[in-house]
């Protein structure tokens, strides 16, 4: 039937076009290593006391790093079993829209290291990470942009309310349960959620 | 059902090889020939006859260049491609558009 075979040929290109558009490697993995990771950096920074400026910066810029090797790592595992080639297009968007956000967090990083007083530098940093998110979101499913939203809102609302009264928390705290239990709780979410879309 | 949408239909891009590329540089700024040989699975004999045939119609744009000393070809939709894709999906819509008015 002609009909038919219209709506099908959209239903193609609809699928080529994802296919050439939007990131589609599992986020579960890495969410979930990124939250178990983040979890247990926290509570190794909290339990060993790391709180002058220089330590926390350096200790959490340590943890990142082994993060984004982690992510990398499971992310080339992915592509490799897809036969499909690590460096993609959408790969490449999603890099170039975190880089400018993950940058200014490193800076920011530096110069509270230069500095003192990390209090509100984990509210900085869960801002720009939700920024950083929402700009890659624009190539990868729409939670993305969401899961990026509200890193950007309770960030904002954490300098805020610091600002306004201060309180005596654990900047690990913060970190734990942002960077920890958050992509921990998320990554769970998308396991059961992205098997389901791409049952494939 | 009227007919003259689908007679209307591009006959370049209407084919399923060509159709295929067309939609992959529709949804990104460009594309180098081994990502879309190894996103659409095709021969590199096939995607140089459809590339060919693109770019003659003056729909696909095509840069030669040399990365860390190998060359590179990327193409990318043109002006002219870009419309002549917009219109073929606009016609396709207007079949299923077509027949769903029918079907009520």
């Amino acid at each position: 039937m002609q009909e038919n075979w219209a709506a099908e040929h959209l239903q193609v290109i609809r699928t080529l076009m994802e296919r050439s558009a939007v990131y589609r490697r599992a986020l579960a993995p890495p969410m979930t290593f990124a939250g178990l990771l983040g979890t247990a950096a926290a509570w190794i920074g909290w339990s060993r006391d790391i709180t002058t400026p220089r330590a926390f910066v350096l200790f959490w810029g340590a943890v990142s790093i082994v993060a984004l090797t982690g992510t990398f790592i499971l992310v080339r595992r992915q592509a490799i079993k897809a036969g499909e080639p690590l460096w993609s297009p959408p790969t490449r968007r999603v890099s170039q829209a975190l880089l400018p956000c993950l940058f200014l967090g490193a800076v920011a990083g530096v110069l509270v290291c230069l500095q003192s007083g990390v209090q509100s530098l984990p509210a900085v940093w869960v801002a720009l990470y939700g920024a950083a998110l929402h700009a890659a979101g624009f190539f990868m499913p729409r939670g993305m942009r969401l899961f990026g939203w509200a890193f950007v809102v309770a960030g904002s609302g954490l300098l805020v309310v610091m600002a306004l009264m201060p309180f005596d928390l654990s900047p690990h705290a913060i970190m734990g349960f942002f960077f920890g239990l958050l992509h921990l709780a998320y990554g769970v979410y998308l396991y059961f959620t992205e098997q389901r879309r791409n049952p494939a | 059902m009227n007919p003259e949408p689908f007679l209307q239909l591009d006959r370049v891009i209407h084919e399923k090889g060509r159709l295929a590329i067309m939609s992959l540089l529709a949804a990104t700024p460009q594309l180098s020939f081994t990502e879309m040989r190894d996103t659409l699975g095709m021969t590199d004999g096939n995607i140089m006859a459809h590339m060919r045939t693109l770019h003659e119609a003056g729909y696909v744009s095509v840069t030669k260049a040399f990365q860390q000393g190998r060359p590179l070809t990327t193409y990318s939709l043109t002006t002219q491609g870009r419309k002549a894709f917009t219109a073929y999906i606009d016609l396709l819509e207007q079949i299923v558009e077509q027949t769903k008015k029918k079907d009520k």
